[in-house]
């Protein structure tokens, strides 16, 4: 800096220094540009190919590639017609149910996740060593009692239930050791990486044995369950930061706890719940395994009708570029929604850690 | 409940009579988090230990309903040591004398860690559910560097479980570079910033069944919109499906093109969050960008981006969709994730051989996940703090 | 409304009246009471069409009109479908009332019981005409211990389809064993075969891992291992269930697949039997090896660039066949192959056995009839002879009506020789004293869909080679056979394929 004051600067210079603090050197934005219209190309270009797809006709695939509408191929829509007309109810149907199950499920995950994460935050829990491994170990005699003696899964649950009270009230005093927050919140993530195949057929029989299967209950629940985690993971980072005076302060003027979360946390992590709604709206949306299993008709989803399109005689890239283009459509609209939350609490700067 | 029953700050009520409202103030903290642990109890744990018993038995149908016969670990020799070695664990193969040599610096250097924390060298506390938990991870580490060698030549063969390290690793920390360049580039003071985050956070939102599809279409050398490209370099009859690294390349270019939103989008936030005095002040010291970002930005956001790297990696371990779309698994087992394995199970009825997969993705998955939590996730924390 | 616009006006106007007069004659069991199953409902499963599903969703409607029945297709994804239609049964879930699904895989859901006996209603049924569904498909196929559990919608053998106009301009026949397949195919490889100045390929045969290509490998073996006909059996020595897959037989099929490879698209290890089919009609392949599908499809304006140029023969077979005791391959003589014409041995192989329509066992009786009654009216002549005519069913012929009536196939759009050809070769393989059948012993999914698709699709991919491919599915299939009880399995196996 010192030295290009004094003397005058070649073109080359000029193009790799800023003119001042607040700009970048034109070399460098040039580059910029470059870099980040060439991502937007990647981005951006399977979407376009996926949308200009759903007005081919097959032959136009088969024959391909054709890459502009009337100019190298005559678009259709016979594609729409026929999901849309044809198929009619048989695509609103999935359509629906998946806005029901993911919405739904996404508000209650938020909800409860902002709730836990809230506590685990502001609370100090110690639950003990010795509690939890009894219950463990209760836990592991009822699938033992369910799963090899056959007994019927409400008396077995409601003598784990049972005995585990029996276990607290005796020895909960005599255990020493116990966890902190740090472990709670670790054990509620880890349940994330559980893979979905795991679980799903212990699921399965549960939702088969209440009579719940292929209904949107059981996605709804489901789905809820498996985004928990990930709600009170990331909303514990944004809760973390928000400063613990003003709290305090409501608590003093007498606010209960339950007010304080809902009147004063909520509002001010808007920015962070927003975010954290729209990634769990995302997984819920497209989740594509569990809704395999738990769903045969009435509330099949839409990822299982877009994997359906692909038939003994070939992937049917028409159909399915309609439905992967329409399934977007609300995920995009909600995030052009939150994005707005997103960068106003941004702006807003009260949540500043 | 478990956690509420010992909430410190609870205060003994006085012994009179309360009303609703009192009594939901004073129960708050239980009341908080009992919904997150009940479901995760009901719809996580009580699964969890139904499919472990899964895993240590066989299923069978007999007239009218199924069967399950204990087996103990005989699910799992299978896929270890017995008929399914080459599908879970690979085919071995000899591992050359230099090999030996990387291997034993790696060991030595996890050695050496562990020394460290023993002798009190690292100024840590020595306890024992730390010295546990660093023999694990040193101990899964090891076999799985000599694994890697050992698949990994030109006489073995990745089975599932290097090829799901493979997504894992490669695939995070590709995804990780990328996106980080593309936030500090997004971060500067531009025209169209808006625009490229929003473009940049669209691929999330596809489906991934139809990520798989369009990358099906994108990647078919004679129909596809690049055929030209390919037919101008020779190689429009060149079939990328048919070469085992090609197509693991091509899954994981699949899943990066899908994931980079997640983690660009999350760093983006935290470097735009970073205070602007210090880096201001820094740039008028004349410190260079990659100071600059050596020692403001990257700590700044190191915690933001270790949760992210975490919540990556967990997802990265689930991968299905992806190669069991674009490739069924193929060519051969190449592409095969153990997600996939286990669902290629279950779906032939093989439960007790499909739920021992899960748990040893499961077991694998922890171990990474929680040396990342306890010895990266941490120190980052500290740092950034 | 969806019934018009799916078909020509003509076709849909030819229907109705076929329909009226049938009604009118009274032929049609299920409208003599009007709408005797009001408020029923049935509840359909099927694999993702629109092909099998296609043609169920197009009668739903018409059905309901006739009966008040309401009928819901649903469908899954092929490779789901077993398993989700067990999980159903086995969990006592009955979300499924009916479905329409392998026969192969009856074994695994009528030995427990979850499958209807059909054997009184098809008695009393005398518009399904049973009596004009081909022999293998009324009282084989569709049959477990005897009893019939099944309705057949579709017929299905695995054949050799070429490029009539191909193989003519190069003065070749059609291939009759798998050396003349492999010759033909590098003859006529290279050559622009639908005029877009693109090279094309000799053979399209579809390889893909986890989907329909392990049935491809038993059609080139068949001809090397079945000589003394269908009782014979392909897969496992009668004497002792063991395998027939570790001996020269096996490894001449296994070679013969991997070279037609060299003739074929680089990425055909990533085709399913659609994208095979798509490039077959599209002008791209000279042989392929197909279920009777390819015939329709071949004929659809729509999609098809071959109409007319498009013949199919009965799989190809072999000169020389497995001397089980030796474990060799030798020349054919009139005791090993008694059914060679030529001196070449073939065993058309039945693979899948034809999409057939089962129901659930414990439904509601009314459910169960309204299920039945669907399938029976799908599977009339008046339907199905119409339907197998389509690519888009998915239908392949299966009554000796709809082999016999040229006519409707001309109608379709097929030239009469065409016609010929393509029932011919069907025909032939239906007639075959040396046909081969599909495996249907308990876990038959187990042995063939795991075991057998795993070894050839990494044999394919070239992680193993001859040996150690035909070595991991001896073990495999030996370690099921151990799992399963050796001497049941054998039983099984030996009652399937009419031994006693």
């Amino acid at each position: 800096m010192q030295r290009s004051k004094q003397q005058p600067k070649s073109l080359w210079q000029r193009m790799w220094e800023p003119k001042d603090v607040q700009s970048i050197a034109p070399a460098k934005k040039v580059l910029t540009y470059i870099v980040l219209i060439a991502w937007t190309f990647v981005v951006l270009f399977p979407l376009y190919w996926l949308f200009i797809t759903s007005f081919k006709l097959p032959i136009h695939v088969s024959d391909g590639p054709f890459y502009i509408p009337f100019i190298d191929f005559q678009p259709s829509l016979h594609a729409w017609e026929y999901i849309f007309v044809d198929l009619g109810s048989d695509t609103l149907r999935p359509y629906m149910n998946s806005v029901i199950i993911a919405f739904i499920s996404t508000a209650l995950a938020v909800f409860i996740g902002s709730m836990s994460a809230y506590a685990l935050t502001r609370i100090e829990y110690k639950p003990k060593v010795g509690s939890i491994m009894g219950f463990i170990a209760i836990l592991g005699l009822v699938v033992y009692l369910t799963v090899s003696i056959k007994m019927a899964w409400q008396l077995s649950l409601s003598i784990g239930g049972a005995l585990f009270l029996m276990f607290i009230f005796a020895f909960n005093k005599h255990f020493k050791r116990s966890l902190n927050n740090n472990d709670i919140l670790f054990w509620i993530i880890s349940q994330r990486i559980m893979p979905p195949v795991v679980s799903v057929l212990p699921i399965y029989i549960m939702f088969q044995q209440s009579g719940l299967l292929d209904t949107h209950f059981a996605l709804i629940v489901t789905y809820m369950a498996v985004n928990l985690p990930i709600a009170v993971w990331l909303m514990r980072d944004f809760f973390a930061r928000i400063p613990v005076d003003l709290e305090e302060s409501a608590m003093l003027d007498g606010a209960s706890r339950m007010r304080v979360f809902l009147t004063i946390f909520m509002p001010l992590a808007k920015p962070g719940l927003a975010a954290t709604t729209m990634l769990i709206l995302i997984l819920s949306w497209n989740e594509y395994l569990l809704a395999l299993f738990l769903s045969t008709a009435d509330a099949q989803t839409m990822p299982l009708m877009v994997a359906a399109q692909n038939a003994t005689r070939g992937p049917q890239w028409w159909y399915m570029s309609v439905l992967i283009v329409v399934m977007i459509i609300p995920v995009l609209i909600a995030a052009a929604f939150m994005g707005r939350l997103i960068s106003k609490g941004q702006l807003g700067g009260a949540v500043k850690g | 409940m478990l956690a509420a029953d010992k909430e410190v700050q609870r205060t003994r009520a006085p012994k009179r009579k309360v009303d609703f409202r009192q009594w939901l103030d004073q129960e708050a903290p239980k009341l908080l988090i009992l919904p997150t642990v009940l479901i995760i109890l009901g719809l996580a744990i009580y699964p969890l230990l139904l499919s472990a018993y899964l895993a240590l038995s066989r299923f069978k149908l007999v007239r009218g309903g199924f069967e399950l016969k204990y087996v103990g670990f005989r699910n799992f020799e299978k896929l270890i040591s017995g008929s399914q070695q080459y599908h879970f664990v690979g085919t071995l193969g000899e591992i050359l004398l230099w090999e030996w040599a990387i291997i034993s610096v790696v060991i030595s250097g996890f050695g050496y860690w562990l020394w460290r924390y023993f002798s009190g060298a690292s100024k840590k506390k020595v306890t024992i559910i730390g010295s546990i938990g660093r023999l694990i991870t040193v101990a899964v580490f090891s076999v799985l560097t000599i694994l890697a060698f050992t698949v990994l030549n030109d006489t073995g063969r990745p089975g599932s479980l290097m090829v799901t390290l493979f997504y894992v690793f490669a695939g995070v920390s590709i995804q990780f570079a990328i996106a980080l360049g593309l936030a500090l580039l997004c971060a500067q003071n531009i025209r169209g910033k808006n625009f490229f985050r929003m473009a940049f956070f669209i691929p999330i939102m596809v489906t991934p069944v139809g990520i798989a599809y369009a990358f099906r279409m994108m990647m078919d050398m004679s129909q596809g919109p690049f055929s030209p490209v390919w037919h101008l370099l020779g190689l429009g009859d060149f079939a990328w499906a048919g070469d085992a690294w090609l197509a693991r390349w091509v899954v994981l270019i699949g899943d990066s093109w899908q994931w980079i939103p997640f983690l660009f989008m999350v760093l983006l936030a935290a470097i735009e969050n970073q205070p602007k005095e210090q880096i201001e002040a820094a740039q008028l010291d004349g410190a260079s960008s990659w100071r600059v970002f050596k020692d403001i930005t990257f700590p700044a956001i190191a915690p933001v981006a270790a949760t992210a790297v975490l919540i990556r990696l967990i997802e990265a371990f689930k991968i299905i969709d992806l190669p069991n779309i674009l490739t069924n698994g193929g060519p051969g087992i190449a592409t095969e994730s153990m997600t996939l394995h286990s669902f290629i199970a279950w779906r032939t009825q093989d439960l007790g051989g499909s739920a021992a997969v899960g748990y040893s993705l499961l077991f694998i998955a922890v171990v990474v996940c929680v040396s990342f939590f306890n010895f990266i996730g941490q120190r980052t924390a500290a740092k950034g703090a | 409304m969806k019934l018009a616009k799916m078909m020509k006006p003509g076709t849909l106007k030819k229907l109705s009246v076929a329909l009226a007069t049938t009604t009118a004659l009274g032929v049609c069991a299920t409208q003599a009471a009007a709408k005797q199953y009001d408020g029923v409902t049935v509840n359909v499963m099927t694999f993702t069409g629109p092909q099998i599903a296609e043609p169920l969703q197009r009668h739903a409607p018409k059905f309901q009109e006739m009966t008040g029945a309401k009928v819901n297709i649903i469908t899954v994804p092929f490779s789901d479908l077993y398993t989700k239609l067990l999980t159903d049964f086995v969990t006592n879930t009955n979300s499924v009332d009916a479905a329409v699904f392998a026969p192969q895989w009856m074994v695994d859901y009528a030995d427990p019981g979850y499958l209807e006996n059909l054997s009184s209603r098809i008695a009393k049924d005398s518009a399904l005409e049973a009596d004009d569904i081909s022999g293998f498909f009324r009282s084989f196929s569709t049959q477990y211990q005897g009893q019939p559990y099944m309705i057949t919608l579709d017929g299905d053998f695995h054949m050799v389809y070429y490029r009539s106009d191909v193989l003519k301009a190069a003065g070749l026949e059609p291939p009759k064993t798998w050396d003349e397949y492999l010759a033909v195919a590098k003859a006529v490889n290279g050559q622009d075969m639908n005029g877009d100045g693109k090279a094309d390929y000799g053979s399209c045969i579809s390889k893909k891992r986890n989907a329909q290509a392990y049935w491809s490998i038993m059609s080139i073996a068949g001809g090397y291992l079945q000589g003394k006909g269908t009782s014979q059996g392909a897969f496992f020595d009668t004497k002792d269930m063991k395998p027939l897959v570790n001996n020269e037989a096996f490894a001449a099929a296994l070679n013969i697949y991997k070279d037609t490879s060299k003739y074929a698209p680089a990425d055909e290890i990533n085709l399913d039997v659609g994208d095979t089919r798509s490039l077959f009609i599209s002008g791209r392949c000279a042989l392929t090896l197909d279920w009777g599908d390819i015939g329709t499809l071949a004929i659809d304006p729509k999609s098809s660039k071959v109409i007319d140029k498009v013949g199919a023969i009965a799989l190809p077979g072999s000169k020389s066949v497995l001397n089980r005791e030796t474990g060799k391959l030798e020349a054919c003589t009139a005791t090993s192959c008694p059914h060679a014409v030529g001196g070449v041995n073939r065993a058309p192989y039945a693979a899948f056995g034809g999409w057939s329509g089962g129901i659930n066992a414990s439904g509601d009786v009314k459910v169960k009839n309204a299920a039945y009654d669907f399938f029976s009216y799908v599977s009339q002549p008046a339907q199905s002879n119409a339907d197998v005519t389509k690519g888009i069913t998915g239908f392949n012929p299966y009554r000796k009506s709809q082999f016999n009536s040229i006519d409707n196939w001309v109608k379709a759009g097929m030239s009469e020789e065409a016609a010929k050809n393509y029932l011919g070769a069907i025909k032939d393989s239906l007639n075959s004293p040396n046909m081969m059948l599909d495996l249907r012993i308990p876990k038959n999914q187990n042995y063939q869909q795991v075991v057998l698709d795993t070894a050839i699709a990494r044999f394919l991919a070239g992680e193993i080679d001859v040996n150690q491919t035909m070595q991991s599915i001896e073990e495999g299939w030996n370690e099921l056979n151990e799992d399963l009880g050796k001497d049941d399995q054998l039983k099984l196996y030996k009652a399937t394929l009419g031994q006693k």
